[in-house]
C-alpha cells in the first residue's frame, strides 16, 4: 500500500509540476483564471477568446488553434478604459527563436517587424468589443501582440502571446491522468477511505443546505412602500405606456422630493428592459411619472425602484407576470 | 426450445401491432387550454393592432404620397449605374427579400436584406435598430456606395427633371429646392422628403391571413371540424411546441411574430467577418442620425419620439439583432441577419443547440428536441405562408383601399 501512495504522489507531482508550467509559460499576456481565458494588457484585462467558425463552429480556443482557417480573436473588455483606447493588432512568424517563451523584449529586438507580420489591424477605438478575422493559410508558430495607447498620456501597454497553428493537443497527457485518477480511486476505495469521506461530506452537505433552507428569505423592501398605477391600462405586450409610482415610507407618509431611478429585467433570461424608463415628472403627493416602459417578452419581470431621499436610498423590486 | 422460439415471435409481432397502431390511431382533436388560445388569439393576424400613425412623417398616410413612393421604390434611375432600384434586393415576389445570403446591388451589402413586410409596426429599422422610421431607413442605401451609390443632390436633381415627379413633389411638399443650391438644410428636407414618400408606400406593405390564421380562427370558435381540416397532427403538435416549450414566443410574438426587438442568440459569424455587433453599434448610430425622430428633419413638432428618448444603450445589446416576422417565411431563404443559415430546419437546430455567443451572450437556451419536434416545429412554420398585400400582380401597382 505504501509503495503505491508513493507512486501515486510522484505520478500526480510530476503531472502538477508540467500543466503548472504548460500554463506558466505557453500563454505569455494570456492566461486562465477560474476557466476564464483572460489577456492582460500591462493592467488592463479583457476576456480573450479565439474561434475558428469554419471548422470547428462556436468552439472557443484561449490560444493555440487547431487548423490553419479562419480565425476569429474576441477581446471582451473587462476594464473599461479599454474601450477608449486606440488598439492595434498584430500576428507575426515567431522569429524570436524564444518559441513559447517569447516576451515583449524579445519581440522588441526584431529588426524588420513589417516582414515577420501576417497580419496587422491599424489603432481603432472599438467602443464595445474588439474582434479581428484572420484566416491563416499555414500552420506553424505565431506570436500575437496587442497593443494599446493611452490617448491621455500616450502611454503604451502592449500584451504578447506565443501560440500554435495546427496545435496537435495534449499528446498522451490525458490518458496519464485518467490513469492517475483511477489508481488513486482504486487505492482510496481498497482502504475505505472513499466511503468514510463519502459519509463526512455528505453531512456537510446536507448540514449547508438545511442552513440555506433555514435562512431567512432576503428582503428587498427597504423602509420605503412603491405600488403603481398604470393610466394607459394594463401593461402590453410591445407597447411603450407610463406608469405612476406611488412611493410611501413605511410610516404611510408620502415621499416627496425623492430622487426615483427605474431599472428592470427578466431574471430568468438574463436580460434587461429593451428601453431605458425614466421619472419624467415629480406629480405631487408621494405620485411620480414614470415613462418610457415597454415589456417585449412574457413572462417573468422584475422592476427594480430605486428611492434615493436625504435620509438614502431604498431599494424596492416590484414582481410582475406578463 | 420451439416453444420459447414462438412465443417470442408472438410477442415481436404484438408489439409490431401495437406500435403501427398506436401510430396509425386518428388522434383526437387537440384539446387547447385557456391559456393557450389566449396565446393563440395574440398571435392571430386580426389581433394586429391599426396602424400606428408615424408623427415623424407628415404624408405617412397620403395615398398620393403613397403611388409617389411606389414609382421611386421601382426606378433605377436612383442609381449611379442607372440599374438599381430599391426593388432590386426588396423584391416583392420573394416578399421583399432577394434570396442572397447578403444584398447585391452596386457592390455587396454588409448584412442579408430584411424583408419589409409589416415594417411599418416596428419601431426600430435595419437588423441593427440604426434607424428609427422607415422614411429615414430608405434614405440609408441611395447613399450607400455599395447600394444605390448615388448621393441626395443626385436624387433631388432626378426629381426636379422628371416633370411627372415634380408636379407630384410639388403638390405634396410644395416647391422644390434648386438641387445645385448650397443650403444644406433645404437640400436635406427636400431628400427627406422622397424618403418620406418611399415610407407611405411601404407603410401599406402587409401580410395577409395565412392557414395558421383561418385554424386560429376554428379554435377561437371551437369548430373542430374545421381545426382537423386545416392542421394535420404534426402541424398541431409543432404549434404546441411554438407556444410551449420551445420558447419561440418569448421574442416571436404577437400577430407579427415578433417583438421588434434586439436579441443576442448565438449565431455564428459570417465567413471573412468578425462577428456582428450589431446593436450596440445601432443604437449609437439611431441616436446621432440627423434624420431620426427628435432631429429637425421630422414633423413631429412635439417630438414625442418614445422609443428614442427611453431607448437602451450599452454593452448587454452586444451582438443582438432585431427578430424578424416569422410569417412568410417561404420564398426568403437564406435566414439570419447574414443569411449565415441556409434552411429553416438548420435555423431549429441552431436553437436546439443554442451554442455560446461569439460576442455579447446567446439569450436562447438549448431545447435539446429530437428530429420529431423539429420537423413538427418545422412543418408548423409553413403555415404561416400568405401573399403580401399593398401591391397587386407582378406589375406592381398599388391596391386601392
Amino acid at each position: 500500500m505504501i509503495v503505491h501512495r508513493i507512486a501515486c504522489c510522484c505520478l500526480f507531482f510530476c503531472l502538477c509540476v508540467v500543466f503548472s508550467q504548460q500554463n506558466a509559460l505557453a500563454h505569455g499576456g494570456v492566461v486562465e483564471e477560474d476557466d476564464l481565458c483572460v489577456i492582460k494588457v500591462n493592467y488592463l484585462r479583457a476576456h480573450f477568446k479565439v474561434y475558428q467558425p469554419r471548422a470547428t463552429g462556436h468552439e472557443q480556443y484561449c490560444e493555440d488553434l487547431p487548423s490553419a482557417s479562419e480565425s476569429i480573436f474576441v477581446m471582451e473588455y473587462q476594464h473599461d478604459s479599454l474601450s477608449q483606447m486606440p488598439i492595434d493588432f498584430r500576428i507575426i512568424h515567431d522569429v524570436t527563436g524564444k518559441g513559447r517563451f517569447a516576451r515583449l523584449e524579445d519581440v522588441y529586438k526584431i529588426a524588420d517587424i513589417d516582414s515577420a507580420t501576417v497580419f496587422y489591424q491599424p489603432p481603432v477605438i472599438e467602443p464595445d468589443v474588439y474582434a479581428v478575422n484572420y484566416e491563416f493559410i499555414e500552420e506553424g508558430d505565431f506570436i500575437g501582440i496587442v497593443s494599446a495607447r493611452d490617448p491621455e498620456t500616450g502611454k503604451l501597454y502592449a500584451a504578447v502571446f506565443p501560440f500554435e497553428v495546427g496545435f496537435t493537443g495534449f499528446g498522451y497527457w490525458p490518458i496519464f491522468a485518467g490513469l492517475l485518477v483511477l489508481i488513486q480511486i482504486h487505492y482510496l476505495y481498497m482502504s475505505g477511505r472513499l466511503k468514510r469521506w463519502y459519509g463526512k461530506s455528505s453531512t456537510i452537505v446536507t448540514g449547508f443546505a438545511i442552513c440555506l433552507l433555514l435562512a431567512p428569505p432576503v428582503s428587498f423592501a427597504g423602509d420605503v412602500v412603491v405600488t403603481y398605477t398604470t393610466p394607459d391600462g394594463d401593461p402590453q405586450l410591445n407597447r411603450m405606456h407610463s406608469w405612476i409610482l406611488h412611493i410611501e415610507n413605511e410610516s404611510g407618509t408620502e415621499v416627496e422630493g425623492a430622487t426615483v431611478e427605474v431599472e428592470g429585467g427578466m431574471p430568468e433570461h438574463d436580460h434587461g428592459l429593451p428601453t431605458k424608463p425614466r421619472v419624467t415628472e415629480e406629480l405631487g403627493g408621494g405620485d411620480y411619472k414614470l415613462e418610457g416602459m415597454r415589456f417585449h417578452m412574457s413572462g417573468y419581470w422584475e422592476i427594480v425602484v430605486s428611492v434615493t431621499t436625504d435620509d438614502g436610498t431604498s431599494i424596492v423590486i416590484i414582481p410582475l407576470r406578463l | 426450445m420451439r416453444v420459447s422460439a414462438s412465443r417470442v415471435v408472438v410477442a415481436l409481432a404484438v408489439a409490431i401491432v401495437a406500435v403501427v397502431a398506436w401510430q396509425r390511431w386518428p388522434a383526437s382533436p387537440p384539446k387547447w387550454t385557456p391559456v393557450e388560445v389566449a396565446m393563440l388569439r395574440s398571435l392571430w393576424i386580426e389581433s394586429l393592432p391599426e396602424l400606428p400613425p408615424d408623427p415623424s412623417n407628415a404624408v405617412a398616410d397620403s395615398t398620393i404620397a403613397a403611388k409617389f413612393g411606389e414609382q421611386l421604390f421601382f426606378d433605377t434611375r436612383l442609381s449611379s449605374n442607372g440599374g438599381i432600384s430599391c426593388a432590386t434586393c426588396h423584391q416583392p415576389e420573394r416578399r421583399f427579400t432577394d434570396g442572397l445570403q447578403k444584398g447585391q446591388a452596386i457592390g455587396t451589402t454588409d448584412r442579408h436584406t430584411p424583408s419589409i413586410v409589416g415594417t411599418a409596426y416596428s419601431p426600430w429599422q435595419y437588423w441593427d435598430g440604426r434607424r428609427d422610421s422607415q422614411w429615414s431607413q430608405a434614405l440609408v442605401p441611395l447613399e450607400d456606395p455599395d447600394e444605390h451609390g448615388t448621393d441626395r443632390a443626385q436624387v433631388v436633381n432626378l426629381i426636379a427633371q422628371d416633370e411627372t415627379y415634380r408636379a407630384t413633389y410639388e403638390s405634396l411638399f410644395g416647391e422644390l429646392p434648386d438641387p445645385a443650391s448650397s443650403d444644406r438644410v433645404m437640400l436635406n428636407t427636400a431628400f427627406a422628403n422622397i424618403g418620406k414618400s418611399i415610407a407611405a408606400f411601404e407603410r401599406m406593405v402587409m401580410p395577409t391571413p395565412s392557414r395558421f390564421d383561418e385554424y386560429v380562427r376554428a379554435v377561437v370558435e371551437q369548430d373542430a371540424g374545421s381545426q382537423q381540416r386545416l392542421f394535420d397532427d404534426d402541424e398541431v403538435r409543432g404549434l404546441k411546441l411554438f407556444i410551449g416549450e420551445a420558447n419561440c414566443t418569448q421574442c416571436h410574438n404577437g400577430p407579427l411574430f415578433t417583438n421588434h426587438e434586439f436579441h443576442n442568440t448565438g449565431v455564428i459569424s459570417f465567413p471573412g467577418d468578425v462577428p456582428d455587433k450589431a446593436r450596440v453599434a445601432g443604437v449609437r448610430e439611431v441616436l446621432r442620425s440627423e434624420f431620426n425622430c427628435l432631429g429637425i428633419y421630422s414633423d413631429d413638432v412635439e417630438h414625442r419620439c418614445a422609443e428614442l428618448r427611453f431607448t437602451r444603450t450599452g454593452s448587454t445589446l452586444t451582438g443582438a439583432v432585431k427578430t424578424p416576422s416569422l410569417r412568410n417565411l417561404e420564398n426568403t431563404a437564406p435566414f439570419m441577419h447574414k443569411g449565415q443559415i441556409l434552411t429553416i430546419a438548420e435555423v431549429l437546430q441552431h436553437y436546439n443547440e443554442a451554442p455560446d455567443a461569439m460576442i455579447g451572450h446567446n439569450e436562447a437556451k438549448p431545447l435539446g428536441f429530437g428530429i420529431r419536434e423539429l420537423h413538427q416545429l418545422e412543418v408548423f412554420l409553413g403555415t404561416l405562408a400568405a401573399p403580401v398585400a399593398g401591391l397587386s400582380g407582378a406589375d406592381g401597382i398599388l391596391v386601392e383601399n
